[in-house]
């Protein structure tokens, strides 16, 4: 039976639009794959490390248990946005001789092995290792971990149930908030609940049964409530909000661009798929942090890579997929009394607006590091978009995956179309503007070398309508094969 | 207004238009009908420029749609949902047309009120998005949205399938007034003979890309077309 769905994925995959592409994709959702799967265990060999010599807390592991309600609550909300459920096109199996059961036991089980998971496992190995050579007793670590990866399934069958609930899960964000609020004025420490509950299991290995049973019981829920929705007027419905009108005339200001402007707001407010890519987007906000923490290990040059990542965030993850976002409905932009150039500039502007937010933002949080952090913030941001908008909305043109707004399929990559041109403007994106810095880092300090990267941004603003008419051309030789390949959608 | 001169698309060896000289003058209301895969679908998508044909160019109102894009401010169209933007309101998506084509809200309010009676209270004031309205209530607003702003040009696919009886009765009739003025070319595909011999001065029969047959619109048409399909 499991070979007859593998059978069937085997098939949409290779049939579907170009399987060139098809495969590029399955290469970067790889590379991602790897990538965590590297950098996972690394932080997990770090993280005691850390928290104890450069944070200095006295008891990591304490302090650990004591954040894990917090990891367990974003962790609920990072699978709602993109983790996705795997339902191998459901309703066309409903009238074959393949009993309900097997097919969410199907559905159910392919989920133990998802990426989500697994990581969990990456994870969690090199920290026990770490604590066990810190001392830490081996058996009621067995015992913690085991619990631990039970609240890992917990929380992945949870998804399930929450998939179509908007309220549960923002009713989950709004209690984490107000925790947060509670503690941070230390009207009431909910951490120490969740340390005292956390460490219990190390304390009695044998506790580590009751997530289990559980768990357990969960999985029997929500087969349950699977199986039960089997039907296309239940579970199997497309789930419809209740509509209200989005004004956003205040945008009208900013003439033509703002007819598109208004729509790719509406859009990021109603489809979950636009959703959960800016919010991807924005955790990148945070990615200095990582280089930060660790600079004498990674180098200047690294860390003014963290600063650059950390303004591109809207850009890379929302913006790489202009203009695959209007997909579903492109013939319809093709025809309308707008010119080809008029439409991309107004993508432009999206883009450039959304990385002046960022850059912003990032400038905003990481103002505690001093003034260095905030050149190399806005070094970024200049070069993000002077640079990197026009390199991303020239490979859009290229890139002629159809995005299904309606679903929630893996942001890390699944859909995304990928070349050869898409790879090789990663060197101009990332590797150049680092190149620069640390040319400038090198010979005098590294305030030139931001001052570098910043002119370099700036020239680029500057060159604006000539760089346009490069894009326009390129979009306008290949704008019969994207429609082409966007009507397989 | 539009001309076809030596169009045909070829897929690696199958050709699937092919139409020597083709127009289609100002004003008028034009008919295509055909067999599934007759080109009906292709021929239009050469018109707006979404399909490159393989030789031949096609002049709309002087305007060369491959080489520029001039057309655009004149024409306007509603093949299939493509057309239609998904998360918007219908209103939302009325406004947004309406924008493009330089009309200020309160004149696309006025435009649409019109349709009140065709879009028999399922369109406006709902709490819906067009992604979950009925293909039939979906294919009313494409087909509304593509009137707005006195276009000069106006191409609709297959606009009388998948809709109720009354609402294509009603539609014809708005097809029929809009074409009384004269200033407007209509163009038109159906699978239904019936309902093009009704609506349309001008049908021609597409089989296999190829223009088989070039009437003007007489009592007898509808017979001779269902002649020509009977067999």
């Amino acid at each position: 039976m499991f070979f007859t769905f593998l059978k069937l994925q085997w098939k949409s995959f290779f049939r579907g639009e170009s399987v060139g592409v098809n495969v590029m994709t399955k290469v970067l959702k790889w590379f991602w794959i790897v990538y965590f799967g590297v950098i996972t265990p690394l932080l997990g060999l770090i993280t005691y490390k850390v928290l104890k010599e450069d944070l200095g807390i006295e008891d990591p592991f304490a302090y650990l248990n004591k954040n894990l309600i917090y990891v367990f609550a974003y962790w609920i909300v990072m699978r709602y946005f993109i983790q996705p459920i795997p339902v191998v096109a459901i309703k066309p199996l409903l009238l074959t001789p393949i009993s309900k059961s097997k097919i969410v036991r199907h559905s159910l089980g392919k989920s133990i092995f998802s990426f989500f998971n697994i990581m969990a496992f990456f994870y969690l190995t090199p920290l026990t290792l770490i604590l066990i050579e810190e001392g830490y007793q081996m058996n009621q670590l067995i015992g913690w971990n085991l619990s631990i990866i039970a609240f890992v399934y917990i929380t992945n069958y949870l998804n399930f149930i929450l998939n179509n609930n908007d309220k549960f899960l923002y009713s989950i964000a709004a209690i984490l908030v107000l925790i947060k609020l509670l503690e941070y004025y230390s009207v009431f420490d909910f951490t120490i609940y969740s340390e005292a509950f956390f460490y219990s299991f190390y304390t009695n290995p044998l506790y580590s049964l009751l997530p289990w049973v559980f768990l357990i019981w969960l999985y029997f829920y929500v087969f349950k409530y699977f199986k039960n929705g089997l039907y296309i007027d239940l579970g199997l419905k497309k789930s419809t909000e209740e509509a209200k009108i989005d004004d956003f005339s205040w945008l009208n200001r900013f003439g033509k661009t703002a007819i598109f402007l208004k729509n790719d707001l509406r859009l990021i407010k109603r489809s979950k798929r636009a959703r959960g890519t800016v919010l991807a987007g924005i955790f990148f906000l945070f990615y200095g942090f990582i280089f930060y923490f660790s600079e004498d290990i990674y180098g200047p040059s690294m860390t003014f890579f963290g600063y650059l990542f950390a303004s591109g965030g809207f850009l890379f993850m929302f913006g790489a997929f202009v203009p695959s976002w209007d997909s579903q409905y492109y013939s319809l932009m093709m025809c309308q009394n707008i010119e080809y150039k008029e439409y991309i500039k107004s993508k432009w502007s999206l883009v450039v607006i959304g990385t002046a937010i960022s850059t912003l933002l990032a400038c905003f949080i990481y103002s505690f590091v001093g003034t260095n952090a905030i050149f190399a913030v806005l070094a970024g941001g200049l070069y993000n978009i002077g640079i990197n908008g026009y390199l991303t909305l020239w490979a859009g043109a290229f890139t002629k995956t159809p995005i299904d707004l309606d679903s929630n399929k893996n942001i890390f990559g699944d859909t995304k179309a990928f070349n050869m041109k898409t790879l090789l403007i990663t060197l101009p994106q990332l590797v150049l503007p680092i190149v620069l810095f640390s040319i400038g880092n090198y010979y005098y300090s590294a305030s030139t070398g931001c001052l570098i990267v910043g002119t370099v941004g700036i020239l680029g603003i500057l060159l604006k309508e000539q760089v346009f008419n490069l894009i326009i051309k390129a979009y306008k030789t290949e704008k019969y094969s994207t429609l082409k390949a966007y009507k397989q959608n | 207004m539009i001309t076809l001169k030596n169009i045909t698309k070829k897929y690696s060896k199958q050709t699937v238009l092919d139409i020597i000289a083709l127009d289609i003058p100002a004003g008028q209301t034009f008919g295509l009908v055909g067999n599934n895969g007759a080109g009906k679908t292709t021929m239009f998508s050469c018109l707006l420029d979404l399909i490159k044909p393989t030789t031949g160019n096609v002049l709309n109102n002087g305007v060369e749609v491959a080489s520029s894009e001039k057309w655009k401010s004149f024409t306007s169209a509603f093949l299939d949902d493509t057309f239609l933007i998904g998360y918007l309101m219908p209103e939302e998506y009325f406004y947004f047309i309406g924008e493009l084509r330089g009309l200020k809200k309160k004149e696309v309010d006025e435009f649409i009120n019109q349709f009140e009676d065709f879009f028999h209270g399922e369109i406006l004031g709902g709490k819906k998005y067009l992604r979950d309205l009925s293909k039939g209530n979906q294919k009313k607003a494409g087909v509304v949205a593509a009137l707005l702003g006195e276009p000069k040009v106006v191409i609709l696919d297959e606009p009388f399938a998948n809709l109720d009886p009354s609402t294509q009765i009603r539609l014809k009739q708005i097809l029929k007034d809009l074409s009384k003025n004269k200033e407007t070319t209509i163009l038109v595909s159906s699978h239904d003979i019936q309902d093009v011999t009704e609506v349309c001065e001008r049908i021609v029969l597409l089989e296999k890309g190829k223009v088989i047959k070039d009437i003007v619109t007489s009592p007898k048409t509808l017979q001779e077309l269902e002649e020509y399909f009977r067999r």
